[in-house]
């Protein structure tokens, strides 16, 4: 490179952070840098952030935080900053490999490249063989809260309409589906009722469970600049570990695990105590109930905590009145909540204090703290309860807010459908006015769906391993990795002789290394795709450079995969017999060329700048494959069951122009809060606040009590196993360890530990060390410093790293209600090797 | 190579020693400082490593409360040997 052309890199980036930081270079001007730049959205989590995409030479080889992005206004994390090299590590996978011996697939043989067409035979013909022998449920998917929207789409639809299972459960269940199952409770809809812009609008904030400073940096950067610049704004930390948010914090506060479900109860009651609700809104917009209790943990059903549950799994709610709810957060008093939880009674009434408060404006963050707990859908529930006894809620700054780990965590895995309970905008399966109502959109005989949800994530490798589900297709996620308790349920389920497991990847992770094919995904750029945030917010970007190798997207895949069947092997006569025009037809044409996906033409794709970008699923297929499906997916959201619960997008084409837009988007215009008269269009004049995804307008106060964990610490297992994250790392880091700098960065997973502890064990920091639970054992090293610093009783170990596999140890316990597991309690042993 | 640029959130009382401190790092220029304490950054390295040590070494800078990355060009090291995933 010359030194010229250095320099005026150097004069770009040094003016981009300028703009950034919003301050003016004199003398410095834009230079011609030779590189085609196009918006786009960052790969990793759920903030969302827009980044600028430098191409050259059909190589991405530069980004930008994009300054015109709301969400992130310029600014990128350390993640985001290394984006453009995740396509480009050293390993990624250029061909299909199958398991093969002596020239054909053996269940034990060595990963040999096959082409498409070899792969997708075999693949095909393991399907059809399940199928036969036992029916569409012994057919499966796994997919992904990274999933473009119309890649879930595209799958959710191959599993329920065309093959007729609802098997398909998303990695989303390890993340967030104890937080949807909250909103479905308490308000009737999916998905936060505020937004980011909360961050500028709040007098104070309470983060409980979430680690925003290393896992959404972006987010935190906000909330410092708002805590900084505002007078009396204050920060309140709840963490079972002091990690980086507390330096910033005013009241940092260490709990034992699963106390927040009595700390919540705790804050209700000061409330009540005190009269400090909000008795017109209550009137108004609160219906009190409670919910069954001793619910089990989702275990297996012979496991003894199961089969010691009154009401396993149960969660009808019972209205009650305000006096038997007051009634019932009464024994939750401060002394009881101090000495339960462990937290100081002055820092507790502190808490309390910033949410009994009328005039200071309060937002909650919560996200795997909350979510990753075997009370998980309560403890999300709580939390509501205290905003809504105060009213604080679906207003500037007054916002309880779940935050996302996963970049369509709610574009895709929530809002498409692939939940193994879902349809299309909260649609389910379990409703016989939702089944139909799919069934007349993707013009299927009345019946196609199955009315049973399918087998969950956790189910799904249980099932695996007791051989009832046999070919099962893993799209965009390392999930062997990233589920719990591997050692017994998931490796054993993938290794199963009787299953047929294809793992879709970019990379040879822990999971395509278990599975018996595997196929090269094209990531991130080389596909046109779209992302929907944690804040409603649904981002598209264009397909800026070719596939690396022979890969193809996971929705050309799923596209390219239903040409293998004919209708006749997946759907019984009976069914056959109301569409006779399906006969004979194959699944790729009843499903994506059914005179809807395909409706629009494969012209090329244009910037506003007139430069073209290639998209090379339309290029095979001869359609515009992602508006088709887009267009399609609209279609429930204006009509039908969904159309009054507000799940409105605008059109394809604006997507493609606006740096994302918050839906329910009504004639082009988004909305920011929902639920309250002036900010969401589906609230009347006049109605005030009206929760309307309920009948009667009214949100529900749940009430749930405190709860043991389901595995404590004992005297021989004496430690608490916190698993978690850090800001290098990406989730199991199949991308980000590939980033040589990253790798640098923080190049192994350790396990942070209190000095006290490690004293008491004779380990010194550094030390390799054995961790042993019930399930499994690994070998690490002991951190006794650092970002992350347990108290006594706890240790804190990051999942991110493929030679330290912390699930070998974790529990595979759930939330009995979301199937979500607590991957943040159970105990373990530490000793010196 | 690596060419970036940061935006430095810095306490203000720290600006003087956060200022002194980057002017000990090779490839690292300040551009412009803010009125509300910002520090308009670039680091400019011959190779991918360095970049990387650098980045992580001005994060922890005593007194930066929160680094963000901006711009990043990068070109692949063409002899340096890089370290990647070594664990499958």
């Amino acid at each position: 490179m010359t030194v010229s052309r250095r320099d005026f890199i150097k004069t770009n980036a040094a003016l981009a952070a300028a703009t950034a930081a919003g301050v003016n270079l004199p003398g410095a001007a834009k230079a011609e840098d030779g590189i085609r730049w196009d918006k786009g959205v960052c790969r990793f989590c759920g903030t969302g952030c827009g980044v600028l995409v430098g191409v050259q030479d059909g190589r991405v080889v530069a980004t930008q935080g994009d300054p015109d992005a709301p969400v992130n206004k310029g600014l990128n994390c350390i993640k985001g900053y290394f984006l453009s090299k995740i396509m480009y590590g050293k390993d990624r996978l250029e061909t299909p490999l199958l398991r093969m011996k002596d020239g054909k697939y053996a269940k034990d043989g060595e990963f040999t490249p096959v082409s498409w067409d070899q792969a997708f035979d075999v693949m095909a013909e393991k399907w059809k063989a399940a199928m036969k022998n036992k029916g569409p449920t012994s057919v499966g998917m796994f997919g992904s809260g990274q999933w473009t929207l119309w890649e879930g789409y595209a799958a959710s639809k191959l599993m329920k309409a065309g093959f007729r299972s609802n098997n398909i459960d998303p990695n989303a269940r390890h993340c967030m589906a104890s937080a949807v199952g909250a909103f479905i409770r308490a308000f009737g809809i999916d998905e936060p009722m505020g937004c980011y812009d909360d961050l500028e609008h709040a007098d104070a904030f309470v983060l409980w469970g979430a680690n925003m400073a290393e896992m959404h940096p972006i987010l935190w950067s906000r909330l410092t600049d708002t805590r900084l610049t505002k007078k009396g704004c204050e920060v309140h930390v709840l963490s079972t570990f002091e990690n980086r948010c507390f330096e910033l914090a005013d009241n940092g506060m260490v709990f034992t695990p699963q106390t927040d479900l009595a700390i919540l109860n705790f804050i209700a009651n000061y409330i009540i105590e005190n009269k400090a609700y909000n008795q017109a809104f209550i009137d108004k917009s609160v219906n009190f109930t409670k919910t069954p209790t001793d619910i089990g943990y989702g275990l297996r059903p012979e496991h003894p905590l199961e089969k010691k549950a009154k009401n396993p799994a149960k969660g009808k709610l019972t209205n009650i009145t305000f006096e038997e709810y007051a009634a019932s957060v009464k024994p939750y008093t401060l002394e009881y909540t101090s000495k339960l939880s462990g937290v100081p009674q002055d820092q507790l009434l502190a808490l309390a204090k910033v949410y009994a408060d009328p005039n200071k404006k309060v937002s909650s963050y919560w996200t795997m703290g909350f979510n990753q707990h075997t009370r998980g859908v309560w403890v999300n529930g709580l939390l509501y309860n205290v905003h809504l006894l105060m009213g604080k809620i679906s207003e500037p700054g007054n916002s309880p807010f779940s935050l996302t780990g996963q970049p369509s965590a709610c574009g895709t895995a929530r809002e498409v459908g692939t939940f193994a309970h879902r349809l299309p905008a909260d649609l389910v399966v379990m409703n016989e006015a939702h089944r139909k109502y799919a069934e007349q959109v993707w013009k299927l005989p009345a019946g196609t769906i199955p009315p049973k949800p399918g087998y969950h994530a956790v189910l799904q490798n249980r099932m695996l391993k007791d051989g009832k589900l046999n070919a099962y297709w893993v799209q965009c996620t390392n999930n062997m990795q990233a589920a719990p308790n591997m050692n017994e349920e998931g490796y054993p389920g993938y290794r199963n002789p009787e299953n047929f497991i294809t793992v879709s990847d970019p990379y040879p992770t822990v999971t395509a290394m278990a599975a018996d094919l595997i196929l090269p995904t094209a990531m991130w750029m080389e596909k046109e795709g779209a992302y929907g945030n944690a804040e409603r917010r649904t981002q598209f970007w264009r397909q800026q450079v070719a596939p690396y190798g022979q890969a193809k997207s996971d929705v050309w895949q799923v596209i390219e995969f239903s040409k293998r069947f004919k209708m006749e092997d997946v759907w019984p006569a009976e069914l056959l017999d109301q569409k006779p025009e399906y006969k004979g037809k194959t699944l790729y044409e009843v499903l994506y060329t059914n005179g809807q996906v395909n409706k629009f033409p494969a012209d090329p794709v244009k910037d506003a700048a007139g430069n073209v970008y290639e998209n090379h699923e339309s290029a095979d297929f001869g359609f515009y494959v992602q508006k088709g499906l887009f267009e399609e997916y609209r279609l429930f959201q204006y009509e039908g069951p969904a159309a009054k619960k507000g799940h409105q997008m605008a059109d394809f084409d604006l997507y493609h122009k606006a740096r994302g837009l918050r839906w329910p988007v009504i004639d082009g215009k988004e909305t920011l809060w929902r639920y309250r008269e002036g900010y969401d269009p589906f609230v009347k004049a006049g109605e005030g606040v009206k929760f309307y995804g309920k009948p009667n307008g009214k949100a529900n106060v749940i009430f749930a009590p405190y709860e043991p964990a389901a595995e404590s610490p004992d005297d021989n297992y004496n430690l608490w196993l916190c698993t978690g994250r850090v800001l290098e790392h990406w989730h199991s880091g199949s991308m980000t360890r590939r980033v040589p700098e990253l790798y640098r960065a923080y190049p192994g997973a350790k396990i942070y530990m209190h000095p006290d502890d490690a004293e008491a064990r004779g380990l010194k920091r550094g030390q390799a060390v054995k961790v042993e639970t019930r399930r499994g054992e690994l070998v690490t090293r002991v951190e006794t410093r650092g970002r992350n610093k347990p108290p006594k009783g706890l240790v804190f170990m990051p999942w991110f790293d493929a030679s330290q596999l912390v699930n070998k140890l974790t529990l595979d316990a759930t939330d009995p209600l979301s199937k979500e597991t607590d991957f943040k309690k159970c105990a373990c042993k530490v000793m010196a090797v | 190579m690596s060419i970036s640029s940061l935006v430095m959130h810095v306490r203000p009382e720290a600006i003087d020693a956060v200022t002194v401190a980057l002017g000990e790092f090779e490839g690292v220029e300040l551009h412009a400082v803010t009125e509300d304490s910002r520090l308009v950054v670039t680091v400019d390295q011959p190779d991918n490593r360095k970049a990387s040590d650098t980045l992580t070494r001005l994060q922890g800078l005593s007194g930066v409360l929160n680094a963000s990355l901006i711009y990043n060009y990068f070109e692949p090291d063409t002899d340096a040997k890089e370290e990647g995933d070594d664990s499958l």
